[in-house]
């Protein structure tokens, strides 16, 4: 989408289908994206929109009934959709791309030591001896906020906090520098207070290490905190796609409006919630036109007929809705929407994080 | 930790404690004591007063009853030596006035046919317990021995060796046992006979042995070898020196061989004991099944699914399936084609054609539910999340089963594995009995069957005991390969 930018990963046309109980069900349907060097990207949407699915494709860790059946991934002249030799992936898992995931709880093995488990990764990809692994394991916990490592180098998991054991894993996503780092909804298992300190932590560390960091979450507040970028999937597919201050208050597709009137935090008190209507298509089946139409109180009759091509917003925003069209009627965005940014800015006044971006 | 363990053991003994107890009550209250006489071949000769007081005496034996002869009664009546006479008279004034003493105790007076009256106290529960715990443990000291016909035996421990491997050892005169604490090369190499458990004698079977003797001792021929005696004569001859007790009256042989009157001794045996029998079986069967079903279930984690996981799966089931009895014959006439014998006892101890077929097939009963918990405990694991972030660090499938899973997946088996090691003791009852080995397994169920109490309660006591015994050590095992769990008792410590 965005041309002569440093782009690290590449993705084109990519299609992942998963073997279900003898059906085909086709989770990614033709993303193509590029992820810029050193930039945040956040990847929204609700469950089972396949956020999750389209980045482990870039570690191949796929669940064993699922394969990219169509596309390319570029990684350093490497087409990672092509690789089928679990040896080369070990060369790219942990070291080149890391990912950080939801629940710390249950991240780390409960029986082995914290250090084990850093030096295990240094070990391995560093090829470095036990003893300059603990060296490195030491500094990198207390780069993440370990108080005394050494002496919490032999502990156990268990020993932890919530929020120390995603520092842990952080540690030992980063303990090879990887290039690009996943954190698949990283805080959405930690109190309020720790989120907001683990947010920081990678933010800090990609500032120091130079790392790309790709989001995924449902939390709107953390995507507005963090990122350069925002991409809005919905249905196995990338519906609108720029950076954050567009996506947030000048978003073109109706699902992504949806979304951001859904911010529990925007609600007034007194007023229902809102809440978009009906639930999403079953991806066993064909998607005839826009997967989003029935759903969509501004759906027109083409919605049903056509799925919508990406239309230009500006040289970074681009969405997938057939509103966009200069033959289509010109709607207006839902009050919430519109609203934004000065409720936003309201909630700022009462503590919120929001507004501490640069 | 320290106090954890002190509680557990606190807590094991009462219960071991509990159990022998129930026991004890229900053996000796809740069935019919006639019967224990049906296997007593010596009762079946006997009439008249002979037979009544045989029994009256066997009862008191056993621990049913206190039974008091004429003699004896008078005796704990009269210290006089006239009145004590009087008493003798059937029929007598005194004997009446003793009677009448006995009975305000809660005797029941009974007159034989001869005319001689006798009397009894059948005990209470609380009596029963009494009776069985306050003889229960013995221990030596240098003033156990009490013969009237050897006033002059020295009162002294001191050191000396044993004379089969020439070690150090502990020696006491005036001692029950003349051996206190000695070495030798057969498990746990260190032994004392300072604290003995006393059961009470085998009966009906192996009558007048000790039911710990019967269990504990050699069978077969008895095997003489080799060895020189205190009086420094050497001879071939099965005594096993260091097992030696006091004996009161010494024969020729006897004064020959010992300068002391430390001469009643155990003999060696060309074949282990039961107890030895059943866990030579049990710990090879073990070894077998451990080493055939942890790889088999790790494999079959790795490749679940996959046609090997199938085999496996298939095997348990058959296995699972099949009754026990019916594995085990068939199993046997699969032997006896390849020309092993179908009866231990044909070829015997020595020849190690009489145990394959036993220990194997122990070995193989005993492999399917370690195969199935311990895939299943794998594959639980491997869908872990910390697998998945394994993973995602770049380590290999061989890594991350060595690393990760397989320390997790073991955790469980551990607990259990003092528990299979220990429990062999007890033997398997339908393979011995297939094979007509002579182990453990048939010890239990023919006790009972013989009304032998003595044999049961010990049973129970040996079971029991290392039933808990095997629990703490399994327990223990667990914190050391699971840093989650740490002992201690309520309170911390």
């Amino acid at each position: 989408m965005s041309e002569n930018r440093n782009i690290i990963l590449s993705v084109k046309n990519l299609e992942v289908k998963f073997k279900v109980r003898d059906r085909i069900l086709t989770a990614i349907r033709n993303i193509s994206m590029d992820f810029e060097e050193g930039k945040v990207v956040a990847i929204v949407g609700e469950s089972g929109s396949g956020k999750s699915v389209f980045t482990k494709t870039f570690t191949g860790m796929l669940e064993i009934n699922g394969e990219v059946s169509q596309g390319e991934i570029w990684f350093e002249g490497q087409d990672l959709a092509k690789i089928t030799n679990p040896a080369e992936w070990e060369k790219i898992r942990g070291k080149k791309i890391a990912t950080v995931f939801q629940d710390p709880m249950t991240s780390l093995n409960p029986v082995k030591t914290i250090g084990d488990q850093i030096s295990e990764v240094i070990i391995k990809h560093q090829g470095k001896s036990k003893s300059e692994a603990k060296q490195v394991a030491i500094d990198l916990m207390a780069k993440v906020g370990i108080h005394n490592p050494e002496l919490r180098f032999d502990e156990y998991p268990f020993m932890y906090s919530g929020g120390m054991r995603q520092r842990i894993v952080i540690a030992i996503a980063l303990a090879c520098r990887p290039k690009i780092l996943i954190c698949d909804e990283p805080t959405t298992a930690l109190d309020v207070t720790i989120q907001a300190q683990i947010i920081r932590l990678i933010k800090d560390l990609a500032q120091e290490y130079g790392f790309t960091t790709i989001y995924i979450t449902h939390d709107l507040g953390v995507v507005a905190n963090v990122a350069d970028t925002v991409a809005v999937m919905y249905a196995g597919q990338i519906i609108e796609y720029g950076r954050v201050d567009e996506i947030f208050y000048d978003s073109r597709h109706p699902y992504t409006w949806g979304l951001m009137s859904s911010l529990p935090q925007l609600g007034e008190k007194g007023e229902e919630l809102f809440a978009i209507r009906g639930t999403p298509p079953s991806l066993f089946e064909e998607i005839k036109g826009d997967a989003f139409a029935p759903r969509n109180n501004y759906a027109m009759k083409i919605d049903y007929e056509e799925e919508p091509p990406f239309f230009k917003v500006s040289d970074t925003h681009y969405a997938k809705t057939w509103l966009l069209d200069p033959r289509a009627p010109h709607v207006e965005p839902p009050a919430a929407v519109q609203e934004l940014h000065a409720r936003m800015l309201a909630l700022t006044a009462k503590g919120g994080t929001y507004g501490e971006r640069e | 930790m320290r106090k954890y363990i002190l509680t557990r053991i606190l807590k094991s003994i009462l219960s071991i404690f509990a159990v022998v107890s129930i026991i004890i009550v229900m053996l000796f209250t809740m069935i019919d004591r006639t019967k224990i006489f049906e296997n007593d071949p010596v009762l079946k000769k006997q009439k008249g007063d002979a037979r009544t007081t045989y029994i009256y005496k066997k009862y008191d034996e056993l621990g049913y009853m206190d039974y008091q002869r004429k003699v004896d009664l008078c005796k704990g009546v009269y210290d006089d030596a006239s009145d004590y006479n009087a008493c003798l008279v059937n029929g007598s004034e005194k004997q009446g006035e003793a009677l009448g003493v006995w009975e305000r105790k809660g005797y029941t007076v009974e007159y034989l046919k001869s005319g001689d009256p006798l009397v009894y106290h059948d005990y209470s529960a609380l009596e029963l317990l009494g009776h069985f715990y306050s003889q229960l443990i013995v221990v030596d000291s240098k003033n156990a021995v009490q013969d009237e016909a050897n006033p002059d035996l020295e009162r002294r421990y001191y050191i000396g060796k044993n004379p089969a491997n020439g070690t150090p050892a502990i020696l006491c005169s005036g001692c029950q046992y003349k051996y206190q604490l000695y070495f030798n090369g057969s498990f746990p190499f260190i032994h004392q006979n300072k604290i003995t458990f006393n059961f009470g004698n085998s009966y009906p079977s192996n009558q007048g042995i000790p039911t710990v003797q019967v269990i504990n001792e050699g069978q077969g021929a008895i095997k003489p070898y080799e060895q020189t005696f205190d009086t420094g004569l050497t001879e071939s001859s099965a005594l096993i020196q260091t097992s030696c007790q006091y004996k009161p009256t010494l024969d020729k042989l006897d004064s020959k061989r010992f300068s002391d009157h430390y001469a009643s001794c155990l003999s060696a045996h060309e074949s282990p004991s039961m107890v030895g029998t059943s866990y030579l079986m049990g710990i090879i069967s073990l070894i077998i099944a451990y080493a055939f079903g942890i790889p088999a279930a790790i494999d079959m984690a790795q490749h679940k699914d996959k046609f090997r996981d199938k085999l496996g799966i298939a095997y348990i089931n058959l296995l699972v399936a099949l009754p026990s009895m019916a594995f085990i014959f068939f199993m046997r006439s699969i032997g006896t084609k390849l020309g092993l014998p179908d009866k231990f006892p044909q070829l015997g101890f020595g020849d190690i054609r009489s145990w394959i077929m036993p220990t194997v097939i122990l070995a193989l009963l005993s492999t399917p539910s370690l195969m199935m918990w311990l895939r299943r405990y794998m594959i639980d694991q491997s869908n872990a999340d910390y697998v998945k972030f394994a993973r995602a660090k770049g380590l290999s499938e061989k890594e991350i089963f060595r690393h990760h899973i397989l320390r997790n997946a073991i955790i469980p088996i551990v607990n259990g594995i003092p528990s299979s090691i220990i429990l062999c003791i007890s033997g398997a009852l339908i393979t011995e009995s297939a094979f007509a080995v002579p182990g453990m397994g048939k010890m239990l169920p023919n006790a009972i069957n013989q009304l032998n109490n003595n044999m049961v309660i010990t049973l129970t006591f040996i079971f029991t005991a290392l039933s808990i015994l095997a629990v703490l050590i399994g327990d223990l095992l667990m914190v050391a390969v699971d840093p989650r769990i740490s002992l201690t008792a309520k309170g911390g410590e």
